[in-house]
């Protein structure tokens, strides 16, 4: 090692005519980028470019347009404004996510986060466990098991029903979004637990000092200090809700009677069970619009640091 | 130490003139003690009837004691569906390598030199990974349709890519953790960028790594819309679809399908756990660098 240490390093060993003094772009860079740019190009940014594409087309899953289909402006735009079906989807994934995800997932989450400061350590390793083992649950076993709890004869239906009714007929985005909930809140649980982790010991003791009542205690110091994590589980808990197909698909897959169409299930059914690819494709489009609008917002909610 | 001894000697000898803690908090442990019950039995109920009904002869969607019998696991390990498993296995591992090791080239570029808009090119990375898979369905099974490619690669490989974003995310912020003396020490040593990758970065950001490919391994697991679309052949359909597949029938038998389905998700929360483990132990590189 000593002797090595007269070795130049070959940057300056060997002087070309640009500056040294600023960090440039080294060619070098290149294939270690390309491979992760060429997938996400090819399979993920092209698809949703030719998604957009598709949405303006007469594209379908069998027929003559299979092959030959063609672009045809805002034809399906204005049949998706005046379609009362996504007006309702929109409402009802509006309600889906909010109720399940931000309000649900988020607020249990916190919920169960701050009771777990207080709790018997036996009572907060086993029920932060058990809660944290519902979120790494596959989204197929979480359908199949609220599948299995409220339809007719379930564990759900058999406590707050009559014997033959079933719920999952009855309240079906209710139960839907219970599912979600229940798959989602380990998550939210864990990141408020890690932040209430991080608040410092003495701006709470100081407070107590002070008086400050529990309640006054979580409006003015947690919550205050929760804020970023907050922002940041609500947008996370958005995006999981806005991408999910699987629970409501394998629930309900859609109804009854459409109750539970939420956007990735109408797109899915009008592409691959009505045929109508580039509706779907159009529906999609939608999706990644208000998957966009959400991201922004959070951005801008992120930045206004009070 | 000694002195620290004595403080502490010194506030225990104090503390009984101090005052006694007002009784409400003990109120307070009581009612997070009551929550945490009330909310644990709402969220075990519906994991215990899936415990339940796997070892259930007569299983059904009630939680009820069960009938002790192995049978139901039997049952649901016949051959297509253990085919249906080992083709989730296919199907993650591919999608782990064609996400992991891009994921990984891109997230030391990112964290180690310079390139133009760094910063808004990140951000977008980070959108890319909140943007619903299943809008990119109908594109890519126009595509893959029109190749001839809606067989299991093609769509492992799609599965990897939409876990490539939030894994540059995780192996970036490990990268970003390792010190930069010790890779200026190997460039020192006339090292190559290869070798530095290889033989520095990879071993001191490995639990970055390997949590970034348990996720890749997780996302593609659980995955069911993309399998379903973007494979045709029945043979090939993994674990979510077969899955589904028992729901198909006139009787539904709870029991098989809970066995299964335990087989199934088993893995996952092996993984998670290790995901956590790594997690915890990343950052312990103190002892590389002194001074």
């Amino acid at each position: 090692m000593a002797a090595e240490t007269t070795l130049v390093p070959p940057v300056l060993a060997a002087p070309t005519g640009r500056r040294q003094d600023r960090v440039r772009f080294q060619l070098g860079s290149i294939p270690l980028l390309a491979p992760a740019a060429i997938l996400l190009i090819v399979l993920f940014l092209g698809p949703v470019a030719y998604s957009f594409y598709l949405g303006f087309t007469n594209l379908n899953l069998i027929g003559p347009t299979a092959i030959n289909y063609q672009w045809t402006g805002l034809t399906n735009l204005n049949q998706l404004i005046h379609d009362p079906i996504f007006g309702q989807s929109l409402y009802r994934t509006a309600f889906f996510v909010i109720g399940s995800g931000v309000i649900g997932a988020t607020g249990i989450g916190l919920l169960l986060a701050m009771a777990m400061q207080r709790a018997i350590p036996l009572i907060r390793i086993l029920i932060g466990a058990l809660v944290v083992v519902c979120f790494m649950l596959p989204p197929v076993t979480v359908a199949m098991v609220w599948y299995a709890a409220s339809t007719s004869g379930g564990t759900i239906t058999a406590l707050f029903g009559s014997p033959n009714s079933d719920f999952l007929h009855s309240f079906p985005l209710v139960l839907v979004g219970a599912a979600n909930t229940w798959s989602l809140t380990g998550l939210a649980m864990l990141l408020f637990g890690a932040a209430l982790r991080n608040i410092p010991n003495e701006v709470v003791e100081s407070a107590e000092l002070e008086r400050a009542n529990p309640v006054q205690r979580f409006f003015r110091i947690t919550l205050p200090l929760l804020r970023p994590t907050i922002v940041t589980t609500v947008l996370l808990m958005t995006l999981l809700s806005l991408a999910n197909f699987t629970i409501v698909y394998i629930m309900t897959a859609g109804g009854p009677g459409n109750s539970t169409m939420i956007l990735p299930v109408y797109s899915y059914q009008q592409a691959f069970q009505f045929d109508r690819l580039a509706y779907g494709a159009l529906v999609g489009d939608a999706m990644v619009v208000l998957a966009t609008i959400v991201s922004f917002i959070y951005v801008r909610a992120s930045r206004a640091r009070v | 130490m000694a002195t620290t001894a004595i403080a502490a000697d010194q506030l225990n000898a104090e503390r009984p003139r101090l005052p006694v803690r007002p009784r409400r908090v003990t109120g307070g442990k009581t009612i997070s003690n009551l929550i945490l019950i009330a909310l644990g039995v709402i969220f075990t109920a519906p994991l215990l009837w899936l415990l339940f009904a796997a070892f259930d002869s007569k299983a059904g969607p009630t939680i009820e004691w069960p009938h002790l019998t192995l049978s139901n696991f039997t049952n649901a390990a016949s051959s297509v569906n253990m085919q249906a498993l080992l083709n989730s296995v296919y199907i993650s591992t591919i999608a782990t390598f064609v996400s992991t090791v891009p994921a990984a080239f891109m997230a030391y570029v990112f964290s180690r030199r310079h390139i133009p808009w760094k910063g808004p090119l990140l951000l977008f990375i980070l959108m890319l990974a909140g943007v619903p898979v299943s809008i990119l369905i109908v594109p890519l099974y126009q595509e893959f349709a029109n190749h001839n490619w809606l067989t299991l690669v093609p769509a492992s490989i799609f599965l990897g890519v939409t876990s490539l974003p939030f894994e540059i995310w995780i192996i970036k912020n490990f990268i970003d953790a390792v010190p930069q003396d010790l890779e200026e020490a190997a460039r020192l040593e006339r090292a190559n960028t290869m070798q530095i990758l290889r033989r520095v970065v990879v071993p001191l950001a490995f639990p970055g790594i390997a949590a970034a490919a348990i996720f890749g391994f997780i996302n593609a697991w659980g995955n069911f819309l993309v399998p379903l679309v973007l494979i045709s052949s029945s043979g090939q359909q993994p674990a979510p679809v077969a899955i589904y597949g028992f729901f198909g029938g006139n009787v539904i038998r709870y029991g098989w399908i809970a066995a299964y389905a335990i087989i199934y998700s088993l893995p996952v929360v092996v993984l998670y756990v290790g995901m956590s483990r790594a997690f915890r132990g990343g950052f312990v590189l103190g002892g590389a660098v002194r001074g």
